[in-house]
């Protein structure tokens, strides 16, 4: 008597050994203790037979237990979401960490974002709540954006993912903004123009603000109308400063801010085919909407365009 | 590559975490949004995934943990569907003349199951009805292995106390 143990005790024990689960010794302590005692015999008995129809319920047809049209909608939802989901991660550069964000569409995100911490509210909102970190994904678009960054490429071939913009108007200006050539500026007020609003240079800049892929669509490469380097990732002109140096355009500092040296850069009249020395006919007085600006002359000729006939900067090229 | 391998978990999966759903939420059109939406999260964290995980008690945690919420709003529709199941009773495995006796018994399993407190019901469906270890049934519920063992025992006693008056008959008819 001195070991047995309770009835009530004894009911967990009676219910694991009757679904043939009972731990170490159970078996043998429900054993003595139905021996001895009728009640509880009957008690495990019933739990047998509970577990004895829980097996026929877990074996029967289930009511609405056909999951086709729920696989089939999954299977679309599916694919819906991975053409949503933005494999990201965030890389360091020589401009600081930079996060980058594929779909299955193309590169949606390239975004600045400061030394350690969470993500800003900003960046997070573009990722979106369909945002995995996928290194894999994006280590390859990294490499190439360190060779862009060194000057070892003009040119980031990526599929772009557009989805993310906020408006058509943003969208205009973003196309707009990536048709600059390499090497080139043009100002707000000419990004306007180019998109048949060339009232809107503030609208302009606003779009550039958001713009989801800095570098990529080269919102550096648009500048003030009086040639300064204006916003810039917050106020981050240095970047912009540096995105531009290593285009080939070269700034100066003064009165507080960058600006480019208009005197100093070749000029294409938009519409134009050739390319010209600062000095030469409307190129010296148009204000800098009317015109792209170049870096260097390899820069203009990269972009298709031929020396001017009458001032003919390939025989006087400006000073390095 | 991964999207390969995920469509092989959808294929081995679904269908039972659909069922899952389907037992302890009571109504198709709940399992279909539950069981969907449990492999657009497995989805999206899937890369993240240990190599060796147990994938299958994996969705059984992220299916319970979805539809935990959604469960506390239905207490009244699963007590409502214990009765329409009493209709709609699903075929039992015993012989033709225990059959009425078995239904009626199932029935009221189904009954006692429905009206059992949400962590009770859960555990004790993963295990009698899936067979799941109460090691994943505890990481299910967020709580200890031995808590999914109380939790399980609990709720075969209630079924237990709910089945008197139906035991005897089927005592009789297994010797």
């Amino acid at each position: 008597m001195s070991e047995d143990v309770s009835c009530r005790a004894i009911e967990p024990e009676l219910a694991t050994v009757a679904a043939g689960e009972g731990r170490a010794g159970a078996a043998e302590r429900v054993e003595r203790h139905v021996a001895r005692c009728a009640p509880c015999r009957d008690e495990l008995e019933r739990y047998r037979a509970v577990e004895g129809m829980l097996g026929s319920l877990r074996r029967a047809p289930l009511a609405d237990d056909d999951a086709t049209l729920s696989r089939a909608q999954l299977a679309s939802r599916l694919a819906d979401l991975r053409s949503r989901i933005l494999g990201f991660a965030v890389f360091p550069s020589p401009l600081g960490r930079v996060l980058i964000g594929r779909s299955e569409q193309g590169v949606a995100v390239v975004q600045y974002v400061p030394e350690g911490g969470a993500l800003p509210a900003h960046v997070r909102r573009l990722l979106g709540d369909d945002a995995v970190e996928d290194r894999a994904a994006t280590e390859d678009l990294w490499a190439e954006l360190l060779e862009y960054l060194r000057g070892d490429r003009a040119r980031l071939e990526w599929p772009l993912d557009l989805r993310r913009m906020r408006s058509d108007f943003q969208r205009r200006v973003l196309e707009a903004t990536a048709a600059l050539p390499y090497g080139a500026v043009t100002s707000y007020a000419g990004i306007a123009m180019r998109i048949g609003v060339p009232a809107a240079a503030r609208p302009v800049a606003q779009a550039l603000r958001w713009n989801p892929l800095p570098i990529i669509i080269p919102c550096h490469r648009v500048i003030g109308s009086a040639g300064t380097l204006t916003g810039y990732a917050g106020h981050r002109v240095d970047l912009k400063q540096r995105l531009l140096a290593v285009e080939g355009v070269k700034t100066v500092a003064a009165g507080g801010a960058l600006r480019i040296r208009r005197e100093a850069m070749y000029c294409l009249v938009n519409g134009e085919r050739e390319y010209c020395l600062p000095s030469c006919g409307s190129a010296l007085t148009d204000s800098l909407a009317g015109l792209t600006l170049f870096g260097t002359r390899a820069g203009a000729e990269a972009a298709g365009l031929q020396p001017c006939g009458s001032c003919r900067p390939d025989l006087h090229p400006l000073a390095a | 590559m991964a999207d390969d391998a995920f469509e092989a978990v959808v294929g081995s999966h679904h269908a039972e975490i659909r069922r899952y759903l389907l037992r302890v939420t009571a109504r198709a059109s709940d399992a279909d949004d539950l069981s969907q939406e449990t492999f657009l999260r497995a989805f999206r964290a899937f890369r993240g995934l240990p190599p060796g995980a147990n994938v299958r008690a994996w969705l059984f945690a992220i299916a319970t943990n979805l539809g935990r919420n959604h469960f506390r709003a239905l207490a009244r529709r699963r007590r409502a569907y214990a009765v329409a199941a009493r209709d709609a009773s699903p075929a039992a495995a015993a012989g033709a003349d225990g059959r009425a006796m078995a239904d009626e018994a199932q029935t009221r399993i189904a009954e006692v199951i429905a009206g059992l407190p949400e962590k009770q019901r859960l555990a004790f469906v993963m295990r009698k009805m899936h067979e799941l270890d109460y090691a994943d049934i505890g990481a299910s519920l967020q709580c200890s292995e031995d808590s999914a063992r109380a939790h399980v025992f609990q709720a075969l006693r209630k079924v237990r106390r709910g089945l008197d008056g139906h035991l005897s008959l089927a005592m009789e008819s297994r010797t």
